[in-house]
């Protein structure tokens, strides 16, 4: 059995903590909009509670793979990818809507702020980022 | 008393000594630092564009429902 390594588990927690955090606004605050503003109105739902699976396993790749590139364009090339499914879920519901296609621009931008912001200091400061920097000290010693 | 003397003398000793980590981590009080980094024209344009996305659709509620963050 193949054994996960503890910053690959770590980087999968803090995806998917954060995208957890971030369902509050579905969980609650849509709910309490639709309740108490806007009752009886329909919108098109996408399943938005995988999002922790789809960021934990996102960021698991990055610390994985650590690529060459800022975790902010990680986190928008995933923005890109979850605009796209979630365009191809609505179509399959016959939600889908013309402004739907904006998400192509809008999540990707969402996505690189919060993980510019959130998930890459988070990473840094738990040790997820640990083995590039340290294999870069390593190589600044050698010099 | 024989067999536990027989386990006692088996059991190898301590390869290190062990009281310069226990200090370590009693002084490493668990704190992390946390380094966000500072908000330049990067930060400044991707908020404007997803602000400028939100007041262009004809109807931000369901758009955002969409998106799956609300």
């Amino acid at each position: 059995m193949r054994k996960l390594r503890r910053r690959e588990l770590l980087a999968y927690l803090i995806g998917a903590g954060v995208a957890g955090t971030i369902l509050v606004f579905p969980f609650v605050l849509r709910d309490a909009a639709l309740r108490f503003f806007l009752p009886g109105r329909t919108v098109p739902l996408v399943p938005f509670f995988l999002l922790p699976v789809l960021w934990g396993g996102w960021n698991l790749l990055w610390a994985r793979r650590q690529p060459r590139m800022d975790i902010g364009a990680w986190g928008a090339s995933l923005g890109v990818a979850a605009s796209l499914v979630f365009n191809l879920y609505l179509w399959s519901r016959d939600a889908w809507f013309a402004a739907a296609l904006l998400l192509v621009a809008f999540l990707p931008v969402v996505y690189y702020l919060l993980w510019h912001l959130v998930v890459g200091p988070l990473n840094e400061a738990l040790g997820v980022e640990g083995e590039r920097v340290r294999a870069t000290e390593t190589s600044h010693r050698a010099l | 008393m024989r067999t536990l003397g027989l386990i006692d003398r088996a059991t190898p000793a301590p390869s290190e000594d062990l009281w310069p980590r226990l200090r370590a981590r009693i002084a490493d009080d668990d704190r992390v630092a946390l380094r966000v980094p500072a908000l330049g024209w990067r930060e400044a344009t991707a908020l404007a564009v997803a602000l400028g996305i939100l007041v262009v659709v004809p109807d931000p509620f369901r758009f955002l429902v969409a998106s799956g963050i609300f």
